[in-house]
């Protein structure tokens, strides 16, 4: 799947969660000009289908954080009036991407929009990367025992017992970690890469 | 019966980098209030205060003040760059004013305080780099002045080129103002793109022209240079022979075959000498100071809410043909033109929109999708719809 770039906005989807008539109207306005679609909160079941939200930060209570009707990974672009830090601490719970500052004004929402996609394509990479490299980690017993494995019953050096692991991997395409896995729990009885004597 | 008066604001810069744009706007507009004041059809009179911040970025937030605070202006005409709009832009809102501004610019900004005369992207860039892919080349030389015009033009064709698999040979930028071109007539030579895009400003411009020219005629090699600006006026500046063959996209050209173009011209003629012609940037401020005109007089007042509504969807038989202003995004409507410099320093159109396009100032409305074909020499590359219908 391509993904779309942060600059491209039209044909995505808005959930505005805002009482405000007038700003509403503005963001309406706004979006229409820029191909954004818009989903109004409150109608009908809640959406899961938004791409970003626009989220009037001062419509709610600070002593809890609200449960959005969202996929925890939407990007929310939080309009902000009130800027005391009580209020700040609230919202930042909420993990926003960007933010706009009322008065709302036409001006600073495609910024916002592509700030907030931008932000939540970056934020969807770093968790992919910290799942591999947490994974890794985990993985990492497992390839010591392989390395030590071969190194006790082929009487390799502890380089050349990963240089086999590795090339051997490479050449079933497979990772590392895996083939270490089957190495450990097979006793050995893995077919490895002829490596150079 | 004597007409009440209406002071409006001008916003042009006589002196500096832009000059010559600031003075045939100047013109244009004092021939616009004129024609008004003259006019029974008005029962008032505009009374213009310029202001002349001389190419001084910050000089026009000052001019601007001084217009609406000092001789309580309800509406400015003017600036030219978008640095010197985004200068005048909060005081504007601020005061809940109207600007109504004359120039083409790069799009992605939409004020309600603010009248978009000129031309959108959508008008401007788009019909050109169609026009290019669909007729001349895929691969592009950019050259450009080093600011936002030149950026976002330069963008807007990566995306339209890439789409079918062309692509920016280069994009070399050059300083606002900077003269030395010789390095990039040079890389042009030795490389000889098919086409150069060129977004040079001023006498920047005007310099490149004339050095492309002598250059390609010595290595016996031609290039088609694409602009979105050039003006007759800068045709006559630069030299007939230099200045010919350039293909440019514009809403305004002073040979336009319409009976306002005609009347329009022949009153410039009038005013300002034979061998004088009104340009795309004046032809524009002429057109705000009529839409803002017709505006007071529907509206019965100069209050901005009652200006907007009554300029909303009003068409106004221009010299470019009809145009109004579109209430969804404050741009205007208007038809976008293609044509080729003559050595007479006139352009020959050739292309122009079957009817007034819609502004589309995000570009929300570009796909570049219908672009993409099979690379082939097949004469019809693009579906029907999107084809450029050409005039001769």
């Amino acid at each position: 799947m391509t993904q779309q770039s942060p600059l491209s906005v039209r044909g995505r989807i808005a959930l505005t969660i805002m009482h405000d008539e007038r700003e509403l109207g503005i963001i309406r306005r706004q979006l229409n000009r820029l191909g954004v679609q818009i989903v109004p909160w409150g109608d009908g079941p809640p959406t899961t289908e938004a791409d970003v939200v626009l989220l009037d930060a001062d419509l709610f209570p600070i002593e809890q954080v609200p449960a959005l009707p969202i996929d925890p990974t939407t990007p929310i672009i939080a309009l902000v009036g009130i800027e005391t830090p009580s209020r700040l601490k609230w919202l930042l719970d909420l993990k926003p991407a960007s933010f706009l500052i009322k008065p709302i004004r036409s001006a600073g929402l495609y910024s916002a929009l592509v700030m907030a996609f931008g932000i939540a394509q970056q934020r969807t990479e770093a968790i992919e990367r910290i799942k591999h490299l947490e994974f890794r980690v985990k993985s990492r017993r497992l390839v010591i025992a392989a390395i030590l494995y071969l190194m006790e019953h082929r009487k390799l050096t502890e380089a050349a017992a990963f240089a086999l692991i590795r090339r051997t991997a490479m050449q079933r395409r497979t990772t590392i970690e895996e083939l270490s896995a089957e190495i450990v729990a097979s006793g050995g009885q893995v077919p490895l890469a002829i490596h150079p004597s | 019966m004597s007409k009440s008066s209406i002071p409006i604001g001008l916003l042009f810069s006589q002196s500096g980098p832009y000059q010559m744009m600031g003075g045939e706007m100047l013109k244009s507009a004092r021939m616009a209030i004129d024609e008004v004041n003259a006019d029974n059809q008005f029962d008032f009179e505009l009374v213009p205060h310029l202001r002349d911040p001389a190419g001084v970025v910050s000089a026009y937030h000052t001019a601007c003040e001084h217009l609406i605070r000092e001789v309580g202006v309800d509406h400015i005409v003017g600036c030219y760059t978008s640095a010197s709009r985004k200068q005048v832009l909060p005081i504007i809102e601020r005061t809940d004013r109207l600007l109504w501004h004359p120039a083409r610019y790069e799009g992605f900004e939409c004020s309600d305080n603010i009248i978009y005369v000129g031309a959108a992207p959508n008008h401007a860039v788009v019909p050109l780099i169609r026009y290019m892919l669909d007729h001349l080349a895929r691969d592009v030389f950019c050259v450009g002045s080093n600011y936002v015009w030149t950026w976002e033009t330069n963008r807007v064709t990566r995306e339209l080129v890439s789409a079918v698999g062309g692509s920016i040979l280069a994009e070399r930028l050059i300083d606002l103002g900077e003269l030395n071109v010789e390095h990039i007539v040079e890389e042009i030579v030795s490389r000889r793109p098919p086409v150069v895009l060129n977004t040079l400003v001023g006498e920047s411009s005007y310099i490149f022209m004339r050095a492309l020219h002598a250059a390609t005629l010595k290595a016996r090699f031609t290039t088609t240079v694409l602009s979105c600006s050039l003006c007759e006026p800068e045709l006559k500046i630069i030299g007939g022979n230099a200045a010919a063959g350039c293909i440019t996209s514009s809403a305004y050209f002073e040979s336009i075959d319409l009976l306002e173009n005609r009347a329009f011209v022949s009153r410039w003629k009038d005013r300002h000498g034979i061998d004088s012609s009104p340009s795309v940037d004046g032809q524009s401020t002429y057109v705000s100071i009529m839409l803002l005109a017709r505006a007071i007089k529907r509206a019965g007042s100069t209050s901005v809410n009652d200006v907007l509504s009554a300029a909303a969807n009003h068409c106004y038989q221009s010299p470019q043909g009809p145009i109004w202003v579109d209430p969804d995004n404050n741009h205007c409507f208007l038809t976008p033109r293609l044509a080729r410099s003559t050595k007479n320093e006139q352009f020959d159109i050739f292309w122009e929109a079957e009817a007034p396009q819609k502004p589309d100032p995000y570009l929300s409305g570009l796909d570049a999708a219908p672009l993409v074909r099979p690379h082939s020499t097949s004469t019809s590359p693009l579906p029907q719809q999107q084809r450029l219908r050409l005039l001769n």
